[in-house]
């Protein structure tokens, strides 16, 4: 089964021009700066460099791109927390994460200024929470456990953002890096933010997750995704980013380079993409316990039993941890 | 009599087992395409959780097709007492029973407090139009000639109605009433669908809306069996209601 | 004629869309008589019936029958469909009439017994309508009719959707029934041979715009039975109404 990469690479080798291998790679959201990094290897080449022929299929507020990779429809799927993955290997599905391109998970709820929500732990006194599907099944029944939030107040959030602004009293979920650029917009009013992963929640986020026989049979393939997905960041992050910009307004026409921007801004500041690990050891760094000290979290909220999940199924670390990276980051000033 | 009874239950046996086989031959992965005796198993193992959320839809699918007969009958019998009123009005009722319930529920989501409230009225709205256009067409389809021999006796309205107007629109009523009670049930768990409320009080719909998120194909399946269960459930009561009130008289209910 | 029971002085009738039905009718039926209306279709003989019935107003002329001076039930009407309510068995089609007068089902039962029995049809009174043949379920009609004990009874084609022998026999049963009952008739048919063996008086009528243009009196007395039907007194009052319907069409 080893001789398939070995000849890939081999022709590679022989004829960069010619082996491009098409892979499609879904994410979970519409086109937003938090798939930055993804968008940027596409428009500036790097994953053709890579002999890689991305495609990027978005996601959205109907659509749940997550059955397509187990079902072989997808190459590559992005997702927004490790408790997808939990579910996932819980329920014997054969995939596996080998990247995580956030250190920080941006998921947070945001208030109105000036309503007494200025402490997180009023939150849980809201009188509304906007929580749309996802969260519902999954970092909500944490927040309930751990910190005393209620289903008396939650209420389906679907991506509209009139309920919100209409109820000073109410909260709703957003991404620390997007909503509340949003909400200044349409609402003329800077949101109160709180970041989940600032008060415990502190998984990964946008992992790339794969199929578990993609990593035994491809795992050259595999890497060099991984590879330019990183490069793809940094460039991203620190380098000119307009030509990614560029493709995702045309993959999202609502989004407006303002948007993007100011997202990218909110993306340093916070360091959602690269902080602690991944200043080492390059984005999309990895490490065991981490993910032991979420599960071991997650436990305790009651969202799964100990044991329930083979931990050492949920992630691969071969990809990651080598520095990719560091080096461009720094020829570009990496600020 | 008994190959009637047989046939759809073979047929059914059938299906199952090729289901059962296609899965196990192919190897088809459990996360894909979970065979029927893995759907049961789940069924009984999650069946207190799922046994509630069952009743919540139940309840609002029932909930629903109340208030849709008390709506549908209420306005038919307004619309049949004066044409202008319903010359004026019917078009509003044409127009709440094309535009889809997926596109509505999100609105409606937004501008009614409560979560069970909002998903009663989508499945009211879904439901309502074809018992108020059936009573309507009913109540209109009293035979002329018994309408003259009531004048001729000197009827009083309530006796008129009473006796010849509810009589005459029961026919078309049950069958309207046969086509909002499937109605009822995607009504409410479409909405459910769109509102994917999770909490407390929730239904069959937001079961398989979690069960999806969290990959856990069998389960959903073993919701989706219940919703399936749930319509075949009303089908058959309301066949039994239409044979028991019509069986005597009506041409519908005729054996052959 | 004493006070007739029915009165049509020069009625006219116009419908909505300019259809004159009835021009300067004039016709008078005495209590207890047997009159038939006898024409082509489009006469406005039914027109006619369903103004003594109350049913309709005259456009111009005047009326006099017991259904206006709003007493209960005084007048009954079988229309050339039974009419029935598919919904009720035989006995309570039949205790309608009763039922609308305000009479409990138990007190009504021994009148629509013997209504049923008139029409000889008391086996069947829990029997419903879609049970019955044509025939019978125009003597549940009839007996409906009949159970409130009317001073008259206005009868609309009732038979001619019925087979020969079944018409006969009916014709018999209302004869009888009359001759029990003693109410007056106001009879429709456009069959010759009905009117012929019915009637007291045969009023032709013609159509465009309908008018009684002819008057034929039948002396047969009663009861009148197979007898009167195999006698040349018949062939001759067929032959007369006959004559008389086609000097109204031409």
């Amino acid at each position: 089964m080893t001789t398939r990469p070995t000849l890939l690479l081999a022709a590679l080798i022989a004829a960069p021009a010619l082996a491009q291998d098409k892979v499609t790679f879904a994410t979970n959201w519409k086109a937003q700066a938090a798939h930055g990094g993804f968008y940027q290897a596409v428009a500036d080449g790097t994953y053709r460099k890579y002999g890689l022929d991305v495609t990027i299929q978005p996601g959205g507020p109907q659509v749940n791109n997550r059955p397509l990779l187990p079902a072989g429809r997808i190459d590559f799927l992005m997702t927004g927390n490790l408790l997808h993955n939990f579910d996932n290997v819980k329920n014997g599905v054969p995939t596996v994460v080998v990247a995580a391109m956030f250190q920080k998970d941006p998921q947070a709820l945001i208030a109105h200024p000036g309503q007494g929500y200025e402490k997180f732990e009023a939150l849980k006194n809201a009188p509304v929470a906007l929580i749309a599907k996802d969260g519902q099944f999954s970092w909500w029944q944490w927040l309930k456990v751990t910190h005393g939030f209620r289903d008396e107040a939650l209420k389906p959030y679907n991506y509209n953002l009139g309920p919100f602004l209409a109820n000073k009293r109410a909260i709703q979920q957003g991404y620390s890096v997007a909503e509340p650029i949003y909400v200044e917009n349409q609402g003329q009013f800077k949101p109160v933010v709180h970041l989940l992963a600032e008060h415990g929640f502190s998984t990964y986020s946008t992992l790339i997750e794969t199929r578990v026989d993609t990593v035994k049979n491809k795992p050259d393939l595999v890497q060099r995704f991984v590879d330019a997905s990183i490069l793809g960041w940094v460039n991203y992050l620190y380098g000119n980013r307009s030509a990614a910009n560029a493709l995702m307004i045309k993959d999202n026409p609502e989004m407006t380079v303002a948007e993007l921007e100011a997202s990218v801004a909110l993306m340093k500041q916070q360091g959602i993409v690269d902080s602690g690990d991944s200043l080492a050891k390059g984005i999309g760094a990895m490490n065991e316990a981490r993910i032991e000290d979420f599960y071991a979290q997650m436990v305790k909220a009651g969202l799964y039993k100990p044991g329930e999940v083979d931990l050492a199924k949920v992630a691969t670390f071969q990809f990651v941890n080598k520095k990719v990276g560091l080096d461009l980051k720094t020829k570009l000033g990496g600020k | 009599m008994r190959i009637e009874r047989a046939l759809p239950l073979a047929t059914f046996a059938a299906s199952l087992l090729g289901w059962e086989a296609l899965v196990r031959l192919a190897q088809i992965p459990h996360y894909t395409l979970p065979a029927p005796s893995l759907v049961l198993q789940t069924l009984f193992a999650n069946f207190g959780s799922l046994a509630t959320s069952w009743w919540f839809t139940l309840k609002i699918t029932l909930g629903a097709l109340v208030l849709a007969c008390a709506g549908g009958v209420l306005i038919a019998a307004v619309f049949a007492l004066s044409r202008s009123i319903e010359r004026a009005l019917f078009p509003v009722a044409v127009v709440l029973q094309v535009t889809p319930v997926v596109a509505i529920a999100p609105l409606i989501l937004i501008y009614v407090e409560s979560t069970t409230a909002a998903l009663l009225l989508c499945a009211w709205i879904v439901a309502f139009f074809p018992i108020l256009s059936n009573t309507v067409i009913g109540l209109r389809s009293a035979d002329a000639n018994l309408k003259d021999l009531f004048r001729l006796y000197r009827a009083t309205p309530w006796q008129r109605l009473r006796l010849l107007l509810v009589p005459s629109a029961l026919p078309y009523f049950i069958a309207g009433l046969k086509v909002s009670g499937g109605l009822s049930l995607i009504g409410a768990v479409t909405a459910e669908m769109v509102a994917g409320a999770a909490g407390r009080e929730t239904g069959l719909a937001s079961r398989i809306l979690e069960a999806s998120f969290r990959t856990e194909t069998p389960k959903m399946f073993a919701a989706l069996l219940l919703l399936v269960l749930t319509g075949v459930l009303v089908f058959w009561s309301f066949e039994a209601l239409s044979k028991a009130l019509l069986g005597r008289w009506h041409a519908s209910e005729r054996k052959d | 004629m004493s006070t007739p029971i029915v009165a049509l002085e020069e009625v006219d009738k116009r419908f909505e869309g300019g259809v004159q039905a009835l021009a300067g009718v004039n016709l008078q039926v005495a209590p207890g008589e047997f009159v038939t209306l006898l024409g082509p279709s489009g006469c406005g003989k039914s027109t006619v019936l369903r103004l003594a019935a109350g049913l309709d107003t005259p456009s111009a002329g005047r009326i006099d029958a017991p259904a206006l001076r709003s007493s209960r039930a005084d007048t009954a009407f079988v229309f050339q469909d039974a009419t029935l309510m598919p919904w009720a068995s035989v006995a309570d089609n039949v205790w309608l009439p009763l039922r609308l007068a305000g009479e409990g089902r138990a007190q009504a039962r021994p009148r629509v017994d013997r209504a049923l029995a008139t029409v000889g049809l008391a086996e069947f009174a829990d029997a419903f309508p879609r049970q019955l043949s044509g025939g019978m379920r125009m003597r549940v009609s009839i007996a409906r009719a009949l159970v409130t004990q009317p001073t008259l009874l206005l009868m609309d084609e009732p038979f001619a959707a019925l087979d020969e022998i079944t018409r006969q026999k009916l014709n018999g049963d209302v004869l009888a029934a009359r001759q029990a009952q003693g109410f007056a008739t106001l009879f429709v048919t456009h069959s010759v041979y009905e009117a012929a063996f019915l009637s007291q008086r045969v009023l032709v009528m013609s159509a465009r715009p309908g008018r009684v243009v002819a008057e034929v009196g039948i002396p047969e007395p009663y009861p009148r039975g197979a007898g009167f039907r195999n006698s040349g007194r018949f062939i001759e009052t067929c032959a007369a109404l006959s004559a008389a319907l086609e000097g109204a069409h031409a």
